[in-house]
């Protein structure tokens, strides 16, 4: 079958990067190696849309294509909640959505942590002055990072999952002294 | 610029039902339906419904005080829209038969308050319990509840659906969506047209190309701004590069449903290199401001002409292999046929649109319909499929974007030379509106815009396409077993956001 010979297992790893200098993917090592050390191979994320465009979705999304095929470093998006370290979060938080939105936070088992994706969950977006919107996500939950950027690309969330390991192993280092 | 033809009427509230009835026999369908509220000129609030087909709008007005006679048992399409106005001006749809809220839940808002009304003083209600939703309800031996979202298990948006089964097959399924609804339309009041831009994009930011061109016509067409015909032609190319990549996401997600991995990862790496190429193009992956009032902000020069006919030269390439790969496996055949079926009759009477419409053997295609920019150029025909099941959206996808190939390829062999943005005076007749129209990769976008005496705008009303097809889900899924709910989804991939505004 052409198609297969063609196209299968043709690795595109490497063309990831398209500009060699300064790229968060040149570190995927290190982060294997943070995610390997700190989180015993694992770390698992819980999405909640609380009101975006569904662009960040779609780069949420891409993160599990072929070109950054994000599993390969221990991380990975779960169905539920319970199974979850961290709370990603897109959208402005609307009315509708707040409710569901803490819930999903109460399932998580301790330690959780939030981490708010593109700049509608940290200031409102365009739509803060909405009567139906209600965020902020900061005024109802401790956000341990803000991924910026509308939407942000799949890199800068990769080289955002790398900045909470680094602050994970220095609180870890603050509190068990290893 | 082509204006779109509109016949406009005032209609007394009285002989309004007979007068749809007609309208439905002459094989006209509804477009959408927009309340405004203009106590300000003759203490009444204005109804418009937009009737489209046979290449002409119909525009009917009706003023009403508190009450509007319903027309949703003849024009089940209305539905929606009635329950909306119900919502969010307060006016109640006589004769209408489900009036339980529709953006503004109970849950959480207290129903005396109406956001869209101009006397809304922009105080938002105390979040707390104002009264119950209730679902409808299924009885019997041996019936049922399935209860799904808003919370999703993948990374998809939020939205509530119900199904009541009996056994595998499902008997009924009731969605629940709104629960992004972020009130759009209110935000835009005041605003300048350029400034709204920024929110017109956000709607949903997938189609936001499409959506703003709509946006635009309807904008440019109250400035009376006539634009370069360079800037029609690169308006053109973004939307169709945005159709292709979301045609391509949506035949991949289609794979990935049936487990068919193999497909599914190459088109979603085809995807990327779509992204990568509208970064090149305007420095954003979506092509988010890409467009502005009277213009495109970023020009193509023979280095993006070469980069954009190598990519989709290349997507062609792909497509054709993934085709007979799929065409040929008997496995994917099984999964895709019979699955979802919407029937053309279901079709015509919710009014659909875009890719569910003709996958349903209805031709409608706002570029062929009402054409805009340089549209009516090209000489364009449906492509059409009688089946309506799954396998009939897979295989339009599929088709739609050789066409796309085809119009990117001989708008950039014939791209004119010229400016890409006009200079314009913002200075529009007060009150003065206008519609516009554009066909989004899930179908048509509907704009309805006014300004008011300041050249800001008065009233904004957007109807996205899957505000439209999403209550066709309900039908498409009877008697489908409900582990092919997913598969069916994501064939119709409607937007959750543009839904709930």
């Amino acid at each position: 079958m052409s198609f297969l010979s063609k196209l299968l297992f043709k690795s595109k790893a490497q063309d990831i990067v398209d500009d060699k200098s300064g790229s968060a993917l040149i570190k995927e090592d290190e982060l294997k190696r943070s995610v390997d050390e700190v989180l015993g191979r694992s770390l698992f994320v819980r999405l909640v849309d609380s009101g975006s465009c569904n662009a960040c979705e779609n780069e949420l999304a891409a993160l599990s294509n072929p070109y950054y095929d994000l599993e390969r470093f221990g991380i990975k998006f779960v169905a539920s909640p319970k199974h979850a370290d961290v709370l990603m979060i897109t959208g402005c938080v609307t009315r509708n959505m707040l409710n569901p939105l803490l819930k999903t936070y109460e399932n998580i088992p301790s330690p959780k942590f939030v981490i708010t994706v593109g700049d509608c969950p940290e200031t409102g977006g365009p739509f803060k002055d909405s009567y139906s919107v209600c965020g902020p996500v900061s005024k109802y939950l401790t956000v341990a990072m803000h991924i910026k950027g509308c939407p942000p690309e799949p890199e800068a969330i990769i080289l955002g999952f790398l900045k909470f390991m680094d602050m994970i192993k220095i609180s870890h280092k603050v509190s068990f002294g290893s | 610029m082509d204006k779109i033809l509109i016949n406009k009427n005032i209609v007394e509230l009285n002989d309004f039902l007979s007068l749809v009835n007609n309208l439905k026999e002459t094989g006209k369908y509804l477009l959408g339906i927009v309340a405004s509220d203009e106590r300000k000129f003759d203490s009444k609030f204005n109804i418009k419904y937009f009737f489209g087909g046979n290449g002409i709008i119909d525009e009917y007005l009706v003023k009403v005080d508190e009450k509007f006679q319903s027309i949703s048992k003849i024009c089940p399409a209305a539905k929606m829209y009635e329950r909306e106005i119900h919502d969010l001006f307060g006016l109640v749809p006589d004769g209408h038969p489900d009036l339980r809220a529709l953006m503004l839940y109970p849950e959480n808002w207290d129903f005396s308050v109406q956001p869209l009304k101009k006397d809304y003083d922009n105080l938002v209600p105390k979040v707390k319990e104002y009264g119950k939703y209730k679902f409808k309800e299924v009885s019997g031996e041996g019936i049922f509840e399935v209860l799904v979202g808003p919370v999703h298990a993948g990374i998809i948006e939020p939205g509530h659906f119900r199904f009541s089964l009996a056994g595998e097959p499902v008997l009924q399924l009731e969605i629940r969506h709104f629960w992004k609804h972020r009130g759009i339309e209110k935000v835009c009041e005041g605003k300048d047209f350029n400034e709204v831009m920024n929110l017109v994009i956000k709607i949903s930011g997938d189609n936001n190309v499409n959506i703003a061109i709509s946006y635009l016509q309807a904008v440019e067409s109250i400035l009376n701004i006539e634009l370069t015909e360079r800037a029609k032609y690169i308006r053109m190319i973004y939307a169709e590069i945005e159709r292709i990549w979301n045609y391509v996401r949506d035949v991949a997600w289609i794979f990935m449903d049936i487990g068919f991995a193999l497909p599914a990862q190459n088109l979603f790496s085809l995807q990327e290199e779509l992204m990568r190429l509208n970064k090149s193009l305007t420095g954003q992956r979506f092509l988010f401001n890409s467009l502005t009032v009277g213009g495109v902000n970023f020009d193509i020069d023979s280095l993006k002409i070469k980069a954009i006919a190598e990519t989709i030269e290349r997507v062609e390439k792909v497509m054709k292999e993934c085709e007979a790969f799929i065409l040929n496996s008997s496995t994917v055949l099984d999964r895709l046929e019979f699955t979802g079926k919407i029937n053309k009759k279901t079709a015509e009477e919710l009014s659909l649109c875009g890719i569910s419409a003709r996958a349903s053997g209805l031709p409608r295609d706002t570029r062929i319909e009402f054409p805009y920019l340089i549209y009516g150029k090209f000489d364009l025909k449906p492509v059409l499929f009688e089946s309506g099941d799954v396998f009939a959206r897979t295989a339009l996808r599929i088709k739609e974007i050789y066409v796309s190939k085809k119009i990117i390829g001989d708008l950039l062999f014939n791209l004119p030379e010229g400016d890409i943005i006009v200079a314009y005076e913002n200075k529009p007749e007060a009150y003065k509106y206008a519609v516009g129209n554009s066909e989004t990769a899930r179908g048509n976008a509907f704009f309805y815009v006014m300004a008011d005496d300041k050249g800001k705008i008065f009233r904004l009303k957007y109807i996205d396409p899957s505000f439209r097809i999403w209550p066709s889900i309900q039908y498409g899924v009877l008697g489908n077993i409900i582990a092919d709910f997913p598969l069916i989804n994501k064939s119709l991939n409607l937007s959750y956001s543009g839904n709930d505004m």
